[in-house]
């Protein structure tokens, strides 16, 4: 008797999970109207991947303070929640994902850049594009587009280069001094230097190839297929198959297996051989200038000891971007006006500006004047930032292509490019279909 | 998705209070007074644990179990879909195109099959190796034990920094000393997984050894003494004093370091990444599930991997019941 009951219990249990989840549905949250407080302000309620008390958290917090004081007599007083990314971004995503089931998504999201598509596509974000003015949107070095709409704005940008040892450079005779943002080496003149520093002794580069269990190697290396005029998916992000596994994509994978191949490269280079001397050059972002002034001045006392060169061009010069942006939500409020204010707020030129001079990143707007020196690596990477930035592919399954382009860039040495990038296509192509076939 | 965990939870709890009154009534018919005052008493104390082991255990069961059926992708949680058989479909269609699910079956496969016999066959050395009466057996007992204490996630570095590829790597620069040129010992397809194999079972032979530890403590010890008076040797005391003992700890060990091993993905995740040839079934999941968002596929795999774990645990308790 007791077994038999058992096991009706159950049966209803299985039944009533599998239609409860079907019949999710956002929870309320008051309405189609903005949460207005009891002195009548209407709430903005704004999300940070950030700790508050981190040098960005503190600096956002600062800006929205300034917001509150100046919007005090419009009534309109924003709200920070900040939601450091603890777990890595997927984390932080979780808890994006909770408060969109729950109903509770903020009006104003920070979000990474190559997510704009997967998230305008399933409807987390709010469509901005007729709400920025076209010259507005022409400030910014890079937007957040997706099916030729605006879903954000970014909060700041990034760029990558090669650091170089100049102590190393100048005792192999090497002269690279011609080769700036403006005017950056070619393909075959990175090889040539890579060879000199070979003869000279040292580890020519560290490409970061062996950085593939997370987003570095799919950050710093994109670009190199882009220079020899590849792709990896078609402009509405929907078609992978003869884009990522184009003969000219195949080029630019195989340019990074010949630095392996010649040993120009290699994936057993350490994490800190570049600072401690004994790698050339070091392919990294901008984070690694602060490294360099101040965590290794046994071996760079000064910036007379390193310097930093633009990504070589190939068929056409490309550089890496993106960072994070700022995005209105699709929650329950309808009326966006008051996000909108500070969304307009936040992406300012004096937001900008106190943003990225906390966090040491590049300015996402072109009008914020940062007198660096011509030839400073800072200076460097806002020019190559300007000039040949191209942001990482703009598709639907974004995570699945990071994946596969880690799995590409791993196999690299022993593999086939074709194979390995047939292979990748077709994972690609699967996710995209799944997604889009979901509707 | 409130809503529906009440409804589960409300009816899970009529069905608890349903069994309670059952018992009680069963109690009363047999007129078993102080029966009914002790039942009552004891399922009380019971319902804060079940309620517990229902909402953290059963409910997100019960609900990986619902969405095996259904297209759910993390981006769309308002709008869920059954799909009925759909992903266990595209599952099988991945496995016969030998796709990245049949690497994480072989692997899998291949982890369980080398771990399981190398950490249970070093559980019980160490447990025989310390078990014997000496001045330093207690400290061998900490040190074998203390990797289990440590989390994998460091473990997993610690390892990771000792088979680096090139001189840096703790083992190449070990072996450079008698002439052997370096290794990249985790991106070599033949010896990832056997240094994955080997980190984990070292890592985890700790606990087990503890549990012969106490199955070998259980076993008389006139036993050995009537078995040395019949003139048997070491192989013979162990092989039928010794292992008839444990036989209960070795399924109970065997099950659940099978389990265990089902399971593995912190080893291959902080490792070596999202790669061909150490990738998991868990790891697959997680991948599928987290990072790709598709939460539908997820758990069609992850229901499968319950059937499968369920089934081979069963034909082990068969195995090696009592005769």
């Amino acid at each position: 008797m007791k077994r038999f009951i058992a096991s009706i219990i159950s049966a209803l249990l299985v039944v009533i999970t599998l239609f409860g989840v079907t019949s999710c549905t956002g929870g309320g949250g008051g309405g189609g109207e903005p949460t207005v407080d009891a002195e009548g302000n209407t709430i903005v309620k704004i999300m940070f991947h950030v700790d508050k008390s981190s040098t960005e958290g503190q600096a956002y917090q600062k800006r929205i303070n300034a917001f509150n004081a100046a919007y005090k007599d419009q009534k309109i007083k924003a709200q920070p929640i900040f939601k450091a990314r603890s777990a890595g971004a997927s984390g932080y995503e979780t808890e994006l994902q909770n408060n969109q089931l729950e109903g509770t998504l903020a009006d104003i999201i920070t979000f990474d850049a190559p997510n704009t598509a997967a998230y305008a596509s399933s409807g987390l974000l709010y469509d901005i594009s007729d709400l920025i003015p076209k010259e507005d949107q022409d400030k910014f070095y890079s937007l957040n587009m997706y099916n030729g709409r605006l879903y954000g704005l970014p909060i700041q940008e990034s760029s990558a280069g090669f650091f170089y040892n100049k102590k190393i450079f100048r005792a192999a005779g090497i002269d690279v001094s011609g080769y700036t943002a403006e005017n950056p080496w070619t393909l075959d003149e990175f090889r040539a230097v890579c060879e000199s520093l070979k003869r000279y002794g040292v580890t020519a580069v560290d490409m970061r190839i062996d950085a593939t269990k997370d987003e570095t190697a799919p950050y710093l290396l994109y670009p190199f297929i882009y220079a020899t005029g590849g792709s990896f998916v078609s402009s509405d992000g929907l078609t992978a198959s003869g884009y990522y596994n184009s003969a000219a994509t195949a080029e630019g994978f195989e340019f990074i297996k010949g630095l392996i191949k010649d040993g120009y490269t290699s994936y057993a280079i350490g994490a800190t051989d570049f600072f401690t001397g004994k790698v050339g050059m070091y392919l990294s972002s901008g984070w690694t200038i602060p490294d360099l002034d101040n965590k290794y001045r046994e071996y760079f006392a000064s910036r007379d000891d390193w310097g930093l060169l633009p990504y070589p061009k190939g068929v056409e010069a490309a550089s890496a971007t993106g960072s994070w942006s700022y995005a209105i939500t699709n929650n329950h409020h309808t009326d966006k006006t008051a996000a909108l204010e500070l969304l307009k707020w936040m992406t300012s030129a004096e937001s900008s500006e106190a943003i990225t001079n906390a966090t040491g990143m590049i300015p996402a707007r072109k009008d914020v004047v940062k007198n660096y020196a011509p030839g400073s690596p800072e200076y460097t990477l806002m020019k190559q930032l300007e000039l040949s930035g191209r942001e990482r592919p703009v598709t639907i399954a974004y995570p699945t292509f990071s994946t596969t382009f880690n799995r590409v860039i791993y196999s690299l040495e022993n593999g086939s490019v074709k194979d390995l990038l047939n292979s990748a296509t077709n994972t690609l192509q699967d996710a995209i279909d799944k997604i889009k076939n979901r509707g | 998705m409130t809503k529906t965990s009440i409804i589960i939870f409300v009816l899970f709890l009529c069905a608890f209070g349903g069994f309670v009154a059952y018992d009680l009534a069963t109690a009363k018919r047999r007129k078993e007074v102080y029966r009914v005052k002790s039942t009552a008493t004891a399922y009380l104390m019971l319902l804060p644990a079940i309620a517990l082991a229902f909402l953290f255990i059963l409910l997100p069961i019960l609900y990986s179990l619902g969405y095996a059926f259904t297209d759910y992708y993390l981006l769309k949680p308002n709008e869920i879909n059954i799909v009925f058989f759909k992903n266990f479909v595209q599952i099988f269609e991945e496995i016969s195109e030998k796709g990245m699910l049949y690497n994480a079956i072989k692997n899998t496969a291949t982890f369980v099959i080398g771990v399981v016999p190398l950490q249970i066959g070093l559980a019980l050395f160490l447990a025989l190796f310390v078990n014997r009466p000496g001045i330093g057996s207690k400290i061998f007992k900490v040190c074998f034990f203390a990797p289990v204490v440590i989390s994998l996630s460091i473990t997993a570095f610690l390892w990771e920094q000792i088979l680096a590829p090139g001189e840096g790597g703790l083992l190449n620069a070990m072996l450079g000393m008698v002439g052997v040129p370096p290794h990249d010992w985790l991106r070599d397809p033949k010896t990832a997984m056997p240094c994955i194999i080997i980190l984990s079972a070292w890592q985890g032979c700790g606990y087990q050894m503890l549990i012969f530890l106490s199955g070998l403590s259980n076993i008389r010890k006139d036993l050995y003494e009537a078995a040395s008076l019949d003139g048997a040797n070491w192989w013979h005391k162990f092989w039928n004093v010794t292992w008839v003992g444990l036989r209960s700890t070795i399924v109970y060990i065997l099950i659940t370091v099978f389990i265990g091993a089902c399971r593995i993905l912190t080893q291959p995740m902080l490792m070596t990444g999202y790669m061909d040839h150490t990738v998991t079934l868990s790891y697959y999941m997680y991948n599928s599930g987290y990072t790709e968002r598709f939460v539908g596929e997820s758990s069609a795999v992850a229901l499968l991997m319950t059937i499968f774990i369920g089934g081979v645990t069963l034909i082990q308790r068969r195995l090696f019941r009592e005769k």
